[in-house]
């Protein structure tokens, strides 16, 4: 298991953002859904370190990231995409990635060739001496697709991935999370149902700071009504399960 | 290959190889073509530092790059001039104000761009801050020096500034972290500082007793722990919002 | 579709994506042509080189001359180095692969290199034969022929250096 949650609370002032999430996760594919203010973010920066949990057991990779040590080696084998991921303007895409892959303490000499692979993976040979300022939106948040795999991770947090990814490439990018999947634990939030239909082995869902479903994403789809809301099947499966778990305040 | 104590047959039918992974020779080549190559100035800090990511950081800080040493330089040129000419410790005045400055724009949530990833980073960032602060401060301490000798000003005032240096730069990375915003931390540092040396002038009469009253060592420090600290504990927990 | 002498211009120039077609156009048969002189892994490595060496020089390239030509000559030079650094017997091999400007697409002489060779390697004695295959062609290592063969590493080494002798005395009399 890469990830053990126990009963995991954060809390902001009076907000509670997460609110008693408990989950196990090994490798593949894990999708992230639910609705704005759920809590997803909030949950995906506790598992990349980034905001320590108020209450609740984390283990990580095996590890517990409350001892300083420990964090340090969670993060050489961590990979992170944040919703808003900030540039260096001046930077190029190799610049930038080989940046990152020097702080995450990547031995030196593999960085060259890890840093050419990762921008080739997301298909950004042709940009990679372009300066982050000439760069669309689309090709940004390959760049931050890029430097959060440039270290091979055995966990990948994927904060809103696809955002600006057009059709085509959000299809290739579904081939290369499934690619990570096989070894890796992939973390993908998201709300975009569809991503998660394609790519993911399992679902959870997320509403309010709990998660009220858990299951493979064929399950989800099972509990949707034809005649629900959503475009898809999952899409109704995901409104049927939303609908039903603010009805009852219940956890499935 | 016929029982393990058989030879392997010599004769030619070796396996076929399998053809030669152009990928990864590609990947090899552009590895070498992409790659940039670090000057001088950064293998030598990555030796000292022994953290090749610790130079790249430093050397990336806003206020250690060209611009801003070119303007530290001028300003306290400029001091450094009006010292000369007016007998007015310009320099030793000047001096607190622009390290603090150049200190709150060493590093922050306001500066860094991409500090939300920052600090899911195996080198952490308040590693990174704690390098860029001190190298900020030595720089400026160098220059500042470098001016105050240059203006031939009384050698209590040319090391007395220091002190209230450190104190104004921990002041200035102490807002600058709380308030996540680099140019509330410049302004508080420059701010404290002219409001130190004016109140002590209405006491005592004089600019430049900021620098050479013994009796506000222990002050400065005090405000320099204390802002350390604040600093330290700031620096700690980046806030976010829900979601 | 740039031709070769467009996308090597655009190399000197520093457009690096020029080098993404040149690769693509040529890796394959220079990769074909290189494996007739040397073992699998060491292909890779000059392929390596060589590009790495296309992208630095591009700036010495006269349009006049062939472009697959002048990629062969660079490979060859890749090469030389490497086994230079190996041996100078292996090197000998590399001087029979066929004169240095010969056009793109000589695969006739990489087979007949190939040929020479396996016809010199087949006259050899069994033992200097057998040690030549293992240590030379399937790049084991010493130790484990020398399991293999039941002898010491000495041995194996004497008679890689035997066979080394024998076909360079053959294969320098067939040129």
């Amino acid at each position: 298991m890469n990830i053990e949650l126990t009963d995991l609370t954060r809390r902001f002032g009076r907000n509670q953002a997460v609110a008693g999430v408990t989950l196990e996760a090994g490798p593949g594919v894990f999708g992230l859904l639910g609705p704005n203010g759920a809590g997803k973010t909030s949950l995906l920066r506790m598992l990349a370190t980034v905001i320590p949990p108020t209450s609740g057991r984390m283990l990580l990779l095996g590890r517990d990231p409350r001892s300083y040590e420990r964090r340090r080696e969670i993060r050489r084998r961590l990979g992170y995409l944040p919703q808003n991921l900030g540039y260096y303007p001046s930077f190029t895409v190799v610049e930038f990635v080989e940046y990152f892959a020097l702080l995450k303490d990547m031995p030196p000499g593999r960085v060259p060739v890890a840093v050419a692979a990762a921008v080739e993976r997301v298909d950004l040979g042709g940009k990679a001496r372009a300066k982050l300022r000439t760069l669309s939106g689309g090709m940004l948040r390959r760049v931050g697709i890029a430097q959060a795999i440039v270290n091979d991770p055995e966990l990948l947090l994927l904060d809103e991935p696809t955002a600006g990814l057009d059709p085509e490439q959000r299809v290739r990018f579904r081939a290369l999370l499934r690619d990570l999947g096989q070894h890796a634990t992939v973390v993908v939030s998201t709300h975009l149902v569809e991503d998660v239909g394609a790519a993911c082995t399992e679902v959870a869902l997320m509403d309010a700071g709990r998660i009220v479903f858990h299951g493979t994403p064929a399950e989800l789809t099972a509990r949707g009504a034809a005649d629900g809301a959503g475009d898809s099947p999952l899409e109704r499966g995901y409104t049927a399960t939303l609908a039903s778990a603010r009805m009852t305040g219940t956890r499935s | 290959m016929s029982g393990p104590d058989a030879l392997p047959d010599p004769a030619p039918d070796l396996v076929p190889d399998p053809a030669p992974d152009l990928g990864r020779v590609w990947l090899g080549v552009v590895a070498q073509v992409w790659r940039r190559e670090p000057g001088r100035l950064e293998r030598l800090a990555a030796r000292l530092l022994r953290s090749p990511a610790l130079a790249r950081a430093l050397l990336t800080t806003p206020s250690l790059l060209v611009p801003w040493l070119i303007a530290t330089v001028v300003v306290l040129g400029v001091g450094a001039g009006v010292s000369l000419g007016t007998g007015q410790p310009m320099v030793a005045l000047l001096a607190p104000a622009v390290t603090a400055a150049a200190i709150a724009y060493a590093y922050g949530p306001a500066v860094d761009p991409a500090w939300e990833l920052s600090c899911s980073m195996a080198v952490s960032d308040r590693m990174v801050l704690l390098v860029r602060v001190l190298a900020v401060f030595a720089v400026n301490a160098g220059l500042g020096l470098l001016a105050s000798a240059v203006s031939g000003e009384a050698a209590s005032v040319t090391f007395g500034w220091l002190v209230p240096m450190t104190a104004m730069c921990a002041l200035a990375l102490a807002v600058a972290t709380l308030a996540r915003s680099a140019i509330a931390g410049a302004m508080a540092g420059m701010t404290g500082w002219m409001i130190t040396v004016l109140s002590v002038r209405v006491t005592s009469g004089q600019f430049s007793a900021a620098l050479t009253r013994t009796a506000l060592v222990l002050p400065y420090l005090a405000i320099t722990v204390a802002c350390t600290a604040v600093a330290v504990f700031a620096s700690r927990i980046p806030t976010g919002g829900s979601g | 579709m740039d031709d070769d002498d467009m996308l090597i211009a655009r190399l000197a120039a520093g457009d690096d994506t020029a080098l993404r077609e040149l690769f693509a156009r040529h890796a394959p048969w220079l990769a074909a042509r290189l494996r007739a002189v040397l073992p699998i892994s060491d292909v890779e490595d000059v392929l390596q080189e060589t590009f790495i060496a296309v992208w630095r020089g591009a700036g010495s390239y006269r349009p006049e001359s062939a472009a697959g030509g002048w990629l062969w000559g660079i490979a060859r030079r890749q090469a030389a180095l490497l086994l230079r650094r190996r041996g100078p017997a292996l090197a000998v091999l590399l001087e029979h692969a066929g004169p240095g400007d010969a056009a793109a697409g000589d695969a006739s002489d990489a087979v007949a290199v190939r040929t020479d060779l396996e016809r010199a390697v087949a006259a050899l004695g069994a033992t200097e034969r057998t040690a030549w295959r293992l240590v030379c062609e399937q790049d084991r290592p010493v130790t484990e022929v020398a399991d293999l063969m039941g002898v010491p590493p000495g041995t194996v080494k004497s008679r890689v250096h035997r066979a080394r002798r024998m076909l360079r005395a053959t294969l320098g009399g067939a040129r």
